[in-house]
């Protein structure tokens, strides 16, 4: 009995007991700190030679290669990868300074940033990722210009561009898989190394880009010079991303005389985005024409741009006939909520895993709630003030645009075109521009109110 | 079979009939089933204002156990309002199953709306809250509720998440 529970013992100190493992990378191997099947993910990230940073306000990490980055946080099973919220196979835990990971969990953060573990009998191997990707060029004509799509395209290259050229520069190695068609807006392409250079027909310039990931994509949009704004990179002030709602298959609701949500939203947003324009302050679009994009990936523009703001315009729809007025969410605090949180833990046995971390990704994320709220309620009093404008008051409620977003988020829905009397105003000119003007005149009061600390004052 | 013998053995069997009838007298008779009594539930429709509005209804036999008791209440929403009150569930639904869980979730398994039957956020709303609403306040022990569409999960039919289990808001019920 004895010798079982010292052999029990030792056991369990072996298993236990702070030890390290030889990890081979580029520049050497080195002795990392392991303890049983967790490595010090930390060391490794600094073995790839990645750049690494601790925002002690938010308790996370964040990891970038080139145009790539990873957002992480000890102690939790998530991670923010390019700006899109996504769960690890485990949970990375915190020891003595350090951040703890599987093999499994390390590899989820440093693919997308181009690298790669694996085992080699008792030791790891640091690789970088070579996988090439394959990608299909073509062109496809839609209402608001040309579309360049790169398909089979995972990452999001920097785009630069010249004169009438723009050069997609990759982190990772790409190959075409096949000609690329020299007719059409593109007079030809050229990939040398990790760049890929369009040339463009003339006349034409880059409108936006944008990356769609079901199936992987990177879409290149290309309109007449003088038809669009300029590409707008970060500057001095603060970013906000207006967020049209719905767009190309999906037409969102539908007025009594066939007005379409997507095609109002598109319209509201592209007037509030010239009037705050016109005011100094940057601002984008998810969308720019009738593109359909999923509700994840306005969200990841959003935060991939670190916008300071992001408010989603919608119209609205409701079953009562009667429904009027306008309505302002922000994120819901169901899965914010602090006994909604408590009462996960303490069920934690029987909760869903991913479930409690997201209670607590969002807790970690509370400032922000408090901030959205406050951007929710000044959009909703301006628009209180429009005399033909129902206040239906701020809300909160799990919106999937909200879920994810790393700054102030709202969802604004100005009307609904369920009512006859307000779709028809909703859908003429005179309608848009006073709800333009209010919700570009409440964002930049917000803004205005903002600490430095949550964005600088234009 | 001699005469004292066929006596002693006729007495026997006389005694274990007798027995036996007593032991069937004393079997319990089973419990007559009880007589209904209609159940009082609440049960949640949008009206214009943005907000549920409760509706008292008589049921006449409210089972106990969750299962079909949560898959009643949903069948009586999907009958819809007896006040002019707006539908739920705007399209022919069916209800095509309810489960529980130990920690207080319950999921409800709907037919599938067609395309453009759900629109708004506040339809969406309407439909996602009304169900819980109805399904926790006449539930003793179920705290939130999950919507299944066709025995799948489904993400979002275009705005509200619909890929956890979800609380009621009191703020989108009528005082």
């Amino acid at each position: 009995m004895t010798r079982s529970l010292v052999s029990l013992f030792l056991v369990v100190i072996a298993v236990a007991a702070p030890a390290s493992v030889t990890v081979v990378g580029p520049a050497g191997s080195r002795e990392v700190y392991a303890r049983g099947d967790l490595v010090d993910l930390l060391d490794i990230l600094s073995m790839a030679g990645l750049a690494t940073n601790f925002a002690r306000a938010a308790g996370s990490y964040t990891a970038r290669a080139g145009e790539h980055e990873v957002q992480f946080t000890p102690g939790g099973s998530l991670a923010v990868v390019d700006g899109r919220l996504s769960a690890l196979p485990g949970p990375l835990r915190a020891a003595e300074g350090r951040v703890l990971a599987t093999v499994e969990t390390a590899n989820a953060i440093l693919r997308p940033l181009g690298w790669s573990l694996r085992q080699s009998g008792e030791r790891l191997e640091l690789v970088e990722v070579t996988g090439v990707e394959s990608l299909l060029v073509s062109q496809v004509q839609a209402a608001e210009g040309t579309l360049v799509v790169l398909r089979g395209c995972r990452q999001r290259p920097q785009v630069t561009t010249r004169a009438d050229e723009v050069v997609l520069r990759f982190a990772a190695p790409v190959e075409l898989a096949g000609p690329v068609a020299a007719e059409g807006a593109l007079l030809g392409a050229a990939l040398v190394g990790q760049e890929l250079t369009l040339r463009l027909a003339p006349g034409l310039e880059v409108a936006n880009t944008y990356q769609l990931d079901d199936p992987p994509r990177f879409v290149v949009r290309l309109a007449a010079k003088g038809e669009t704004a300029p590409l707008q990179g970060r500057g001095e002030g603060p970013l906000v991303v207006l967020d049209p709602g719905h767009g190309g298959e999906d037409w969102g609701a539908r007025g009594p005389a066939g007005e379409l949500e997507k095609t109002i939203t598109l319209s509201i947003a592209r007037l509030v985005l010239a009037q705050l324009q016109a005011q100094g302050i940057a601002a984008r679009l998810t969308r720019e024409g009738d593109e359909s994009l999923s509700l994840q990936d306005r969200t990841a523009m959003a935060n991939r741009l670190r916008a300071n703001v992001f408010v989603s315009i919608h119209a609205n729809a409701s079953p009562a006939r009667a429904a009027r007025g306008a309505e302002t969410y922000f994120m819901s605090a169901e899965a914010s909520d602090v006994q909604a949180a408590q009462a996960a833990a303490e069920e934690n046995a029987t909760t869903p895993p991913d479930t409690v971390q997201l209670i607590l990704w969002d807790l970690a994320h509370v400032s922000n709630l408090n901030e959205s709220a406050r951007l929710a309620r000044t959009i909703q009093e301006r628009l209180n003030t429009l005399h033909d404008t129902r206040d239906r008051g701020v809300k909160q409620a799990p919106f999937v645009v909200l879920t994810g977003a790393t700054m102030p988020a709202a969802l604004v829905e100005v009307g609904f075109l369920s009512n006859p009397e307000e779709a028809a105003r909703l859908s003429e000119r005179p309608g848009q521009e006073t709800v333009a003007a209010a919700l570009a005149e409440a964002i930049a009061t917000y803004l205005r109110g903002s600490s430095p600390a949550g964005g600088t004052a234009p | 079979m001699s005469g004292p013998s066929f006596r002693a053995a006729a007495g026997l069997l006389l005694a274990l009939i007798a027995a036996c009838r007593r032991e069937v007298a004393e079997v319990p008779q089973p419990t007559p089933p009880p007589t209904p009594v209609p159940s009082r539930v609440v049960l949640f429709f949008p009206g214009g204002d943005g907000l549920l509005h409760g509706e008292s209804r008589e049921i006449a036999e409210l089972p106990d156990a969750p299962v079909p008791r949560i898959r009643l209440l949903v069948e009586e929403l999907a009958m819809g309002s007896q006040r002019g009150w707006a539908a739920v569930y705007p399209w022919s639904v069916t209800v095509l199953g309810a489960f529980v869980d130990g920690s207080g979730n319950a999921y409800v398994d709907l037919s599938p709306p067609p395309p453009g039957a759900v629109q708004g956020s506040a339809g969406e709303a309407a439909l996602l809250y009304a169900t819980v609403s109805t399904v926790v306040v006449n539930c003793p022990g179920i705290r939130r509720v999950q919507l299944l569409l066709d025995g799948q999960e489904v993400e979002t039919l275009g705005h509200l998440d619909l890929s956890r289990p979800v609380a009621p808001r009191p703020e989108f019920v009528a005082p």
